[in-house]
């Protein structure tokens, strides 16, 4: 009994300490508030949150969180000048280089150029060998052969990594000057040449046809109509000539536009190489 | 003030300052007063620890109400975040989904909504939830959901009620679907002359019918003139009569190809080309017609809107 007698006495005072006034903007408080929102998804609150705190807990998983948000805001450039503030000698260091090289890859599209490499560890340097490899697909030229290139991508991503390389290197390109010339020659080809076979033999069969009607109202001495019909033929050999030269650079266009969109949407599946970061357990 | 006085029969006397009255508390009942000293004072602590949510609450609300909606979604998620209890979650996540409405953050809004549903403590308090949840709907034009929405809201045996409300959010969603007719209905089973009802019914009957434009035109360019074109119709007019004098005068003249040729190729292209024009210029000036309606219903109608 005489023991029980001071644990029901301390009940209160544990009570009283654990029922203290609440600051909600304490530092760690505003950090497990802005850790919360990262989880979520809310970027922006969070990286705002994080910047309230950041000169007074020194932490450089907040300043990793900072530039990963402002990454996956979109504000690449943002998160990039966040480089510098990144400590070297910081374990998220390397995760922060990775990093940069994404927001760069996505800022600038060329072929990456990199005078000192932080200490990666295996992984790391396999996402920086393949984040290396896919900047040459920007280069004007192949800097290495496509069987060189293929060897740092895992075996599941080399189908769609050779397909890019093509695309890139050897891009299908129609020539516009020769579009113009075979429907100079023959109305509709150039416009077959450029893939669109439909256009092609309508305007094969219309230039004829005016054609035709154009001699034949002539050869039956109908002047005006046959001047009417030689009027509209000249307008769509002329303009079937143009439409020819502007459809093999559609064409061309087109080929940039998906090696662009194709590259872009296989870097995004593959998260630009990099590690999936997990602060949310 | 009360002050010791002297010991008493094994405790402690106490009395006031005036003498008016005085007590004696035995010893062994001392730690009990302790005790529920503390009691109040944890008590009074808890007390001051709800005054600093409800403080909260209160800043989150403030910015809210400035229209500071960034700031006050970051408040109220604070406030959220560190309260487990229910006395805020209803209004709290209602007034955050408000505020991401008032960003067009659309899919966040109906996030808060639903979860304020889910902390409502009344009927109404589900009512306005789900009527949120009904015109972000409409906002965003899935007006689909909104519909399945009011159905079930009336089909709800608690919400009996409510059928002014419910026929008044249909009409709205009907004006978002473009559905003008069925919106003056619905405004109707309110009010026969409700406002709404009436500028939806003046709305309807100015529109064009874009199959009677079609229709029109097998007249080349009546079309156009119904649509008031005029200009349009007569070039269409015009077109029409030489393609169709050279096909005529080639067909007269017993140039069957010539006329085949210039029928086919040019007098059926104008002609179906004066068709699909009147059609597209009543889809064009109900579009011009209707966006000026919401225009109108945005900057000069007082009423609730979504």
């Amino acid at each position: 009994m005489r023991k029980i007698i001071p644990i029901f006495f301390l009940i209160p005072i544990f009570a009283l300490s654990q029922s203290t006034s609440f600051d909600f903007h304490t530092p760690e408080n505003v950090k497990k508030f802005a850790d919360h929102l990262f989880c979520e998804g809310d970027y922006l609150r969070a990286i705002e949150q994080y910047e309230l705190i950041n000169q007074n807990l020194d932490n450089d998983t907040i300043e990793f969180k900072v530039m990963l948000g402002y990454s996956e805001l979109g504000l690449y450039s943002k998160s990039n000048e966040l480089i510098e503030s990144c400590n070297y000698e910081s374990v998220f260091y390397p995760d922060c280089y990775l990093l940069s090289l994404k927001n760069e890859l996505i800022l600038e599209k060329h072929e990456f150029e990199y005078p000192s490499i932080p200490s990666f560890d295996s992984s790391q340097w396999k996402s920086f060998g393949r984040l290396f490899a896919i900047s040459m697909l920007y280069s004007d030229e192949p800097v290495v052969s496509k069987e060189e290139f293929f060897l740092i991508f895992e075996k599941d991503e080399q189908s769609a990594v050779s397909l890019l390389y093509d695309y890139r290197f050897e891009p299908p390109y129609k020539s516009p000057a020769l579009a113009g010339i075979l429907s100079a020659i023959i109305p509709g080809s150039g416009k077959m040449y450029a893939g669109e076979w439909g256009d092609g033999i309508t305007a094969l069969v219309v230039t004829s046809l005016f054609a035709f009607l154009a001699y034949d109202n002539f050869h039956a001495d109908h002047t005006t109509r046959a001047w009417i019909f030689t009027g509209l033929g000249a307008f769509f050999y002329a303009g079937n000539i143009y439409g020819s030269v502007a459809s093999a650079q559609i064409f061309n266009a087109r080929i940039d536009f998906e090696f662009n969109n194709g590259l872009e949407l296989f870097l995004k599946q593959q998260n630009y190489f990099l590690p999936q970061y997990d602060f949310c357990e | 003030m009360i002050k010791v006085l002297e010991i008493c029969y094994k405790g402690i006397r106490f009395s006031s300052l005036k003498n008016h009255f005085q007590f004696c508390i035995p010893y062994t009942f001392i730690p009990l007063y302790l005790y529920t000293l503390l009691l109040i004072i944890s008590s009074s602590a808890e007390i001051h620890s709800q005054t600093e949510i409800e403080e909260q609450f209160n800043y989150a609300k403030k910015l809210y109400d400035e229209e500071k909606y960034f700031d006050a979604v970051t408040e109220f998620k604070r406030l959220l975040f560190f309260y487990d209890g229910d006395i805020y979650s209803y209004e709290s996540n209602l007034l955050t989904g408000l505020s991401y409405k008032k960003g067009a953050k659309f899919s966040e809004a109906i996030q808060h909504f639903a979860l304020a549903e889910l902390n409502s403590k009344n009927i109404d308090e589900v009512f306005i939830a789900r009527l949120e949840i009904i015109k972000v709907n409409i906002l965003r034009r899935t007006t689909g959901r909104a519909l399945a929405l009011l159905d079930s809201l009336q089909n709800d045996s608690k919400f009996t009620g409510k059928a002014d409300e419910i026929n008044y959010w249909r009409g709205w969603v009907y004006i978002f679907s473009d559905d003008w007719e069925n919106a003056s209905l619905s405004f109707s089973a309110i009010q026969a002359n409700h406002q709404l009802a009436v500028f939806c019914d003046s709305l309807d009957n100015d529109l064009y019918s874009a199959q009677l434009a079609k229709a029109l035109s097998i007249i080349p360019g009546a079309g156009q003139f119904y649509t008031g074109e005029y200009v349009s119709g007569l070039i269409s007019i015009g077109w029409n009569v030489l393609w169709g004098y050279l096909t005529i005068n080639a067909f007269m003249e017993d140039r069957v190809f010539d006329g085949l040729m210039v029928g086919t190729l040019l007098w059926w292209r104008f002609y179906s080309g004066n068709i699909q024009n009147a059609e597209k210029f009543a889809i064009e000036k109900n579009l011009e017609k209707t966006n000026s309606a919401l225009r109108y219903l945005q900057n000069y109608y007082q009423d609730s809107k979504p």
